[in-house]
């Protein structure tokens, strides 16, 4: 359920905005932070505050790679496997995440701790491999980095 | 307007025309999925590559996407254009499941017409193919997303063409998904079309489904009876069932679409219980007999009653042909008492509408589509002529401000996803808004449509009518000094009524002595009549109808008629008897009975309906953009062509 609070909170941000949709991507953030992900109900809620359809705003939310329209874990691992990360060895640091976390890459380990995705790109291509924890980016990873950073998330 | 030369042809077309569309111009046909006419380019297909050998631009490019400038030299058949297009269509087969037999697309499939044409055939990629699970998209439309191609063309045109906001594409990449966000029924009232634009079998009409195969179809360039717009249909026929409607380009009048309640309603024809046989006396009979009978009665009622006892019947439905023998049967036996209108308002606002109109004339769906400024006068465009509401909403799109007056804006205006603003009367149009100004209306309402044509110099109206016919209906009692039965009945004169495809309400005629009924709907009108002739609908018969701007189009014979094979008692099935007609077939057009009975009472029938000055509608092309046989000021000038 989203609370009436936070519905408040997110219908004064879409004023602000000098077109609703603008605000879009701001307000399915905000209901993933609420929720985890962002649920049907939350595709509900932000439509009904943007002033669109729930099909227009699934258009916006499932075009971008980090609104998650499925549960995931606590922390969600992007593992970049785009050109350049993949020249600096991307493939290996995404079979050491493979083995570590137990998961394939989209799945959630059982603890539901981490969810593991790959993904296209988080523009820190002089800097890869590259990953992003939860808020965090990581880039030129090594193995051991991979370890004490999986520890200490 | 820029010279370039395309497969050694030299074409001249204006700036900004795309190179596809100028090959298309002197015959030569590029393929293509994505790019669509009326939906225009988004180079999403890859498929009409072309090699440009020669001019400012050098290479393989996307047609669709290439505005023709002046030295281009263009070839369609280079090896490396045609590899190119090859590779595509293999690329796109990539995830396209092999299920032809089973897809309701298979034999008018453009993806399948270009995967032979491109000469693919054996599968090189032993990847795995993309799969999705598929909606239930309510009772028209039948989903199935594995056939995708992803050129985008349906969500164009639901979104873009026709402001629909629960359809739409989701995803990204290689992973986008054509649907709704939720399963469910689609809201547009024009989301058929969405099985005519897909150029596979994403969408297929669910409602003929696994019927027939397209080398099998009955089909014949038609028109829509639903409304007065006279939008241009393909019908689809087998065994004398009409299984499905698809839009057929009329840029004059529909563009490329219809609208589902044509599209989907109107399925009449296929009633087990049409009037198959004469009847007299609630007995059915042979033809002779019927019509015997027919001509006794009315001889009797003539000689009881007098000449003036008898009124004749037409309707807003009726093809001009038979509103025209009707009229020539009127005057061997009932001079003066024929009519083509029910209730006296309808005639009065159909007749009224012929006189009101401003010098500037009709306004055509494509004069609509292409308004500066659009008022309606308090018609429900969305439930009387959709097709309007959808040429309303491209003017919108091209930048006219649109304005309603006496209903809903916000049922109108977010209906068809664009803004309009209310007004309470014309004069509250700004002066200086009103470009190229079209003002729709509806015949029942005349005075509202009355314009004052120093401050709207310029604009063209758009009244709706009652019936596909009833502007054939109004000029004909204009002809004739026709008014309406009501009228008619009101004199206490009328003893005997001939209602040819006319619906009457059956209290109406309780106290009449004689009531022949010709018409192929089970009607009120018919249920009370002691004789009826059958008729065959317009799917069954050559014909005419003149649409709201008076423009008369021709359509064809589609099927044949009898009782659908389906649903057809299996006793009588294979027929055991030997026959010539197929059982409930042996009807006939209403024109040809009317002459047949012209021709027993002493007249003379004519070769065909059309004389005098409807003569230059003998042969009017059913594909071509009809013949304007009203404008104002004189009803026979020549427009359209």
């Amino acid at each position: 359920m989203i609370p009436d609070s936070l519905r408040k909170e997110l219908a004064a941000r879409v004023r602000e905005a000098i077109t609703p949709r603008e605000a879009a991507v701001d307000i399915m953030k905000e209901l993933q932070r609420h929720s985890g992900w962002l649920t049907d109900e939350g595709v509900e809620v932000a439509a009904e505050l943007l002033g669109l359809s729930p099909l227009q705003v699934e258009e916006l939310a499932t075009f971008y790679e980090m609104i998650y329209r499925r549960p995931v874990g606590k922390q969600v691992i992007h593992l970049c496997d785009s050109i350049s990360c993949w020249c600096m060895g991307g493939e290996r640091i995404m079979e050491q995440l493979r083995e570590k976390l137990g998961v394939e890459p989209g799945g959630t380990t059982t603890d539901g701790r981490f969810t593991l995705i790959p993904c296209a790109c988080l523009g820190n291509c002089g800097e890869g491999p590259t990953m992003m924890v939860g808020d965090t980016l990581h880039g030129r990873l090594t193995p051991e980095e991979v370890n004490d950073i999986l520890c200490a998330a | 307007m820029p010279g370039l030369i395309i497969d050694d042809i030299p074409v001249e077309v204006p700036a900004g025309t795309t190179v596809i569309e100028a090959a298309r111009s002197v015959g030569i046909w590029i393929p293509h999925f994505c790019y669509h006419p009326a939906l225009g380019s988004v180079g999403a297909c890859r498929l009409c590559a072309v090699k440009l050998l020669d001019g400012p631009v050098k290479g393989i490019q996307m047609s669709c996407m290439l505005p023709v400038q002046e030295g281009m030299v263009v070839s369609t058949t280079d090896a490396e254009a045609q590899a190119m297009r090859r590779n595509v269509i293999e690329w796109l087969m990539i995830n396209h499941p092999h299920d032809c037999p089973v897809c309701d697309e298979g034999g008018e499939c453009t993806l399948q017409d270009y995967t032979i044409a491109g000469g693919h055939g054996l599968r090189r990629y032993d990847g795995k193919k993309r799969t999705y699970h598929n909606q239930e998209l309510g009772p028209h439309i039948q989903h199935e997303m594995n056939r995708c191609i992803h050129c985008y063309r349906c969500v164009r045109f639901y979104q873009e063409q026709a402001g629909g906001t629960d359809f739409g594409v989701m995803g990204s990449g290689a992973r986008v998904y054509f649907g709704r966000f939720k399963e469910g029924a689609l809201d547009s009232p024009f989301s058929g079309n969405l099985v005519d634009v897909c150029p596979t079998g994403v969408f297929t009409d669910k409602t003929s489904r696994f019927r027939a195969r397209y080398w099998d179809y009955d089909m014949a360039p038609s028109l829509c009876p639903g409304c007065s717009l006279g939008c241009n249909i393909t019908p689809v026929a087998r065994y004398r069932e009409l299984l499905k409607i698809k839009a057929r380009r009329n840029d004059g009048v529909n563009g490329w679409f219809i609208c589902d309640r044509g599209r989907f309603g109107g399925r009449e024809v296929n009633d087990p219980a049409r009037p198959r046989a004469p009847r007299v006396d609630g007995v059915d009979v042979p033809w002779d007999q019927a019509l015997d009978t027919f001509v006794l009665r009315l001889g009797e009622l003539l000689a009881t009653h007098g000449a003036g006892s008898l009124a004749l019947v037409g309707s807003p439905r009726l093809p001009l042909e038979g509103q025209l023998l009707l009229a020539r049967l009127a005057e061997i036996v009932s001079p003066g008492n024929v009519c083509w209108f029910t209730t006296a308002g309808e005639a009065r606002g159909v007749l009224a509408a012929l006189e009101t109109l401003p010098p500037e004339g009709v306004a055509s769906l494509a004069d609509v589509r292409g308004a500066g400024c659009v008022v309606i006068l308090g018609v429900d465009l969305l439930a009387e002529a959709p097709m309007m509401a959808l040429a309303v909403r491209q003017a919108w799109r091209n930048g006219a401000k649109v304005y309603v007056m006496g209903i809903s804006e916000w049922t109108f205006g977010s209906f068809l996803g664009i803004s309009v603003t209310p007004v309470s009367s014309l004069d509250e149009v700004p002066p200086a808004e009103r470009v190229k100004p079209v003002l729709i209306g509806n015949s029942r309402d005349l005075p509202s449509a009355r314009v004052d044509e120093k401050l709207w110099g310029g604009a063209r109206v758009a009244l709706l009518q009652s019936g596909p016919n009833a502007v054939g209906a109004a000029l004909l009692s204009v002809d004739h000094d026709g008014a309406s039965l009501e009228e008619l009945l009101a004199s206490g004169r009328i003893k005997g009524v001939v209602a040819v495809e006319a619906d009457i309400p059956g209290s109406w005629l309780a106290g009449i002595p004689f009531v022949a009924a010709l018409d192929w709907r089970q009607t009120e009108t018919v249920a009370v009549a002691q004789l009826l002739l059958p008729t065959t609908s317009w799917l069954e018969m050559d014909g005419t109808f003149i649409n709201y701007e008076g423009r008369a189009q021709r359509f064809l014979k589609v099927m044949n008629p009898g009782i659908p094979l389906r649903g057809l008692d299996p006793t009588l099935h294979p027929p055991r008897i030997h026959r010539s007609v197929p059982p409930g077939g042996d009807l006939r057009p209403a024109w040809r009975l009317l002459a047949h009975l012209v021709e027993r009472l002493g007249g003379r029938s004519p070769e065909s309906p059309f004389t005098g000055r409807w003569e230059r509608l003998r042969d009017l092309h059913p594909e071509g953009e009809g013949i304007m046989v009203y404008t104002h000021g004189s009803d026979s000038s020549e427009g359209g062509g």
